[in-house]
This record gives structure tokens, sequence and C-alpha cells, in this order.
């Protein structure tokens, strides 16, 4: 999931300017699940903005409930069809979502002015109803074989591959001591595991252009084609 | 000089350290800064002159213009390198940089985070990691870059990297500094050790991988330095008996006290170690008092 937080209140309203028209549009998925971007926020969103004096002509969160912001066609349906009189009438459009949500609304609005209301913030697990943790960086090559699954460029602050740097304290991280050193969650997990081996190979450094950006996806039956930079790899998965 | 030279040549081999300037190096040379100043008293008592590389990220003067500088002067500088600020085409550029201007020694380490410093909200780079560049200055040594491309008049310099003796779990300490030797690590220098015994246990481990070791000190000031360097230096823990000993002498005489207390610690590890760097934190001239407490001499 892509976990957000909500713009403060009046750095939103300082992007709207005098006379113009607001439509607010909310995420049923990730943004919902972080109470950054479901109904009750969107409604409030619209009530907090017209108590600061702005018009606002609209709000919805596309449906049916769960669906994400981000899948392009459901969301055209509900700008375009579902909610044209009102979308129709607005200036721009406020999107309490992340940014692909942000995106997603352009795209439905055939380019629509668009206001980020949140910050993206990360791409994470949903541990529990008040909880996300991010466990990957989305790099474009995942490399935890040799680390029992745990992501090294993610919960080491510096993202080190081949093992920890010498600045943890008492197994805490030099960056911070409220947060456990990666490499020695990495190392407890494979030491229970019995995995230890896995550890003594040298890792290559990071293939960076991996990380090119932007980076996008072709999807078939069959077949994924990964573009980045001005490369692409294609793999089959059904062979 | 190469250091691994003198280790070659069984020489208990001790090295300073100094920060470079937060600042530049005046053109005239009428200012002279603190790391030039404290490298020329140094060098009377070392081997080698340690140059810090931004250290704590904080930002200042290059190491490698620094140690270009002393190297000048006929000081020996251990050029510090650091995976924070630098991609790896800039790295590789740098060690071809500093051969070409004379430097034999490198120490290549991953760098203190971005967020101990004074440019919190700077990139931090670690496009690689400290065993990945030390598996890359050796590939240039040996005539190619980190891509296979050949390079010219491959730089030929003694390549150290640093261990720390003080994390805890020891065991993936030592796992690291093993794939450092793989990848070509000739020498190390260990974070600041305090503890004796700790030492102890862990040269037990590191002394079978076969590579010389520098047991690191560095000069305990006061109390309030110790309680500053646990809180806030990574990777150091300095024990209660040192805190106590130092805040029990009087302010005057501090100095002569940390000399002793760190030459008295040297004096019991150094069957343990095949060298010593002295991080004097400024306090250069306690360093040849802590090589006479500890029965150590540059020869
Ligand atoms: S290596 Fe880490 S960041 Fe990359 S894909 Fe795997 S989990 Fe994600
Ligand atoms: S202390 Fe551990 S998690 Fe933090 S930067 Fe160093 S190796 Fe990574």
């Amino acid at each position: 999931m892509h976990a957000t937080i909500q713009k403060p209140i009046d750095e939103i309203v300082g992007y709207i300017r005098p006379g113009e028209k607001v439509f607010v549009v909310g995420c049923d998925n990730c943004a919902m699940k972080c109470n950054t971007g479901g109904w009750p926020e969107t409604r409030a969103m619209a009530e907090r903005l017209r108590a600061r004096g702005i018009e606002v002509v609209g709000c919805t969160v596309p449906g049916p409930p769960g669906t994400s912001l981000c899948k392009l066609s459901n969301t055209r349906k509900v700008l375009m069809e579902d909610c044209a009189a009102e979308a129709a009438q607005a200036d721009s459009f406020l999107v309490l979502a992340c940014g692909q949500g942000v995106h997603t609304v352009i795209d439905a609005t055939g380019g629509a002015m668009v206001h980020p209301g949140c910050d993206t913030v990360f791409g994470g697990e949903t541990v529990s109803d008040t909880e996300v943790r991010e466990f990957c960086s989305l790099c474009g090559e995942c490399i935890v074989e040799h680390t029992g699954g745990l992501c090294p460029l993610t919960l080491c602050a510096k993202g080190l591959l081949n093992g920890p740097c010498g600045g943890a304290k008492k197994g805490m991280c030099e960056v911070n001591p409220d947060q456990p050193c990666g490499w020695a969650t990495i190392y407890e997990r494979l030491k229970q595991l019995g995995r230890l081996d896995l550890l003594e190979p040298y890792q290559k450094p990071k293939n960076h252009a991996r990380w090119g950006r932007p980076r996008f996806l072709t999807v078939s039956e069959h077949e994924n084609t990964f573009h980045f930079n001005a490369d692409h790899v294609t793999v089959r998965n059904d062979d | 000089m190469k250091l691994t030279e003198l280790f070659r040549e069984g020489k208990f081999v001790i090295t300073g350290e100094v920060g470079p300037v937060k600042g530049s190096i005046s053109r005239d040379r009428s200012i002279e800064p603190n790391c030039v100043r404290d490298a020329a008293f140094l060098q009377k008592h070392v081997h080698a002159v340690n140059v810090t590389d931004n250290q704590s990220a904080v930002m200042r003067l290059g190491s490698l213009a620094a140690g270009v500088f002393l190297k000048a002067q006929g000081i020996e500088p251990v050029f510090q390198l650091t995976c924070r600020d630098r991609n790896r085409i800039a790295l590789q550029s740098d060690i071809l940089t500093a051969y070409s201007l004379g430097i034999d020694n490198m120490l290549l380490l991953t760098g203190d985070h971005i967020q101990l410093g004074d440019h919190k909200e700077a990139k931090p780079v670690f496009d690689l990691d400290s065993v990945q560049l030390i598996h890359m200055a050796a590939g240039l040594r040996a005539g190619h870059d980190i891509s296979g491309h050949p390079i010219e008049n491959p730089p030929d310099m003694a390549l150290g990297a640093v261990v720390n003796p003080n994390v805890e779990p020891v065991e993936l300490q030592l796992i690291q500094m093993k794939k450092k030797i793989d990848a070509g690590a000739e020498f190390f220098q260990t974070q600041a050790v305090y503890d004796a015994e700790l030492l102890e246990r862990f040269m037990e481990q590191a002394s079978k991988l076969g590579r010389p070791v520098q047991v690191g000190v560095v000069v305990l000031k006061s109390p309030q330095m110790a309680e500053y360097m646990n809180a806030h230096v990574s990777g150091i823990q300095v024990p209660r008996d040192w805190i106590v000993e130092i805040g029990g002498a009087d302010k005057a005489d501090r100095r002569k006290k940390a000399a002793e207390m760190t030459g008295r610690f040297l004096r019991r590890v150094k069957p343990l170690v095949q060298g010593v760097h002295i991080m004097p934190m400024g306090w250069v001239d306690t360093v040849p008092d802590i090589l006479c407490e500890a029965g150590l001499a540059k020869d």
C-alpha cells in the first residue's frame, strides 16, 4: 500500500487561488486505510475548505468500496459520468491520495488542474489497523534472497548490501537510536533460520539503472515488460 | 610510503589523525589551519596521519586536498574515503586523482550518515557499501574500472579498511571483515576501543583472518566528552571506569591523565595487535606521552 499523510490544511488552502472552485477526490483503498482520503476525510476536507471560504463544488471517493483511485478506468467513469455535473464546474481537483492518485485524476479528467492533498511517504505493509511499515523501496531488482527476505536497502538507513556499518550502538541504528540496526535484524533472522552462510558471498553493487525513472510496465497474459531508462526486460510468466 | 610495507617489515605501525579545516587553506599560507599544525607535530611520533573525509557528515575541506597538502610538507597521509557523498564514478575518479597526486595509503569506509552532520537535508549517496568500495579500489589497482573497462597506469596504493569490535553482534562484524579481506583490504584500523577484554575476545577471532590490525583509540579529554560520545558518536562506548578516572583528575591535570590512561591501555593491548591508530581530537601534545607510557615508539 502507498502510505500517505495529509498536508497541513494551511498549505492546501495556500494552493487555491481566489475564486477557484474545487472538487475534492479521495481514494477508497490505501488513502482510506491511512485515514487520509476515505469518505470521512474527503467529506471533512470539503467542509474544512468551505469553513475557510473556499468554494467546494463537490466531492467523491470513487467506488465501489475498496477501489483504488489509481485504477484509471474506474476513476474516469466516476468523475466524468457519475459526478459529471459537479466536476464540470470545478477549476481544480484536490486529491486526497498518493501521487499516483494525483496523476490518475489528471488522466481521468483529460488534463484538469490538480492539487496534492497528501504527502506520499512510502510503500508499506499494513501491519495493523494503526500501523504501516516500510519493507521495500521499489528498487526494480530484488536482492532479498541473500538476506532471508529482509530488504537491506530499506531496513538499513544506508542501504548497505554486504553487511553493517560500524555505527550501531546496543543493536540500534546510528541514525535513530529507537530503530534497530537493519543488519542486526537480518543477522538474527538468518541465524534463527540456520542460514548465516547466505551472508558470506560478495554482493555486487546495485544496478541503479533499474531505478531509472520514469519507469513503466506493460502487462499481458504471458509476459510482462519492465521499462527503465532507455532499457527494458521482458519476462514470461508461464514457462 | 605504503603502510603495508611497514607491516611487512614487522613494524608496529603508529598512525594519528587530523580533521581538515571547516574552510579552505589560505593561499599565502598566512593562516595555518589546525590540521596542518597538528599533523606537523604528529609527524615526529607517527608513521602516517589519517585525514578524515567530512567526518561525522560535517562539511569541510576535502580529505584529498588536505592529504596532498600534508604530503607536500613531508607528512605521510592516509586518505580517508567514504561512500556517503559520492557515487561510483566520483569515488573512482577521486582514487585515480589521489594516486596521481602522490597518495600512497587509503582508508575506505562507509561514512557516518548525513543525519549525524550539519547538512541533514542532503541526499545520502551510498551507491556502494564499504566492501564494494574496497572491491572497486582493488579492481582499479588491477587495471580495470568497476564496469570492467581497462584503465591506464593503475593506481598502486595500500588499501585500508575499518572494523568495529564494539558492535554487536561481533560475529557479523567478523563476517564483514572477512568480506573486506576477500575484496582486497590489506590492513585494518578499528573504531575507538576502551575495553581491553572486549578487544582480546575480538582479536582472538580477527587475528585468524591474517591481516594486520591497528587498534583505534580516541584520547578521552573529560567525562563530558565520554557522555557525549556515548550518546551521539556512532559505534563508540566509553566504559564507566574510564569516565570516573578522567573525571577524578583536576581539569589542569587532564591532559596528563588522558595520556596516562590511553598509554596504559595500549601497553596492555599492544601484544594483541600490529599497530595503533591514535585519534587525539586536537590534543596532539598528548601523543608523545601516550606512546611513552605504552612503551611504543616509531621506528
Ligand atoms: S531489494 Fe528491497 S527495495 Fe528492491 S525490490 Fe527487493 S525488497 Fe524492494
Ligand atoms: S547502524 Fe545498521 S541500519 Fe543503521 S546504517 Fe549502520 S548498518 Fe545500517
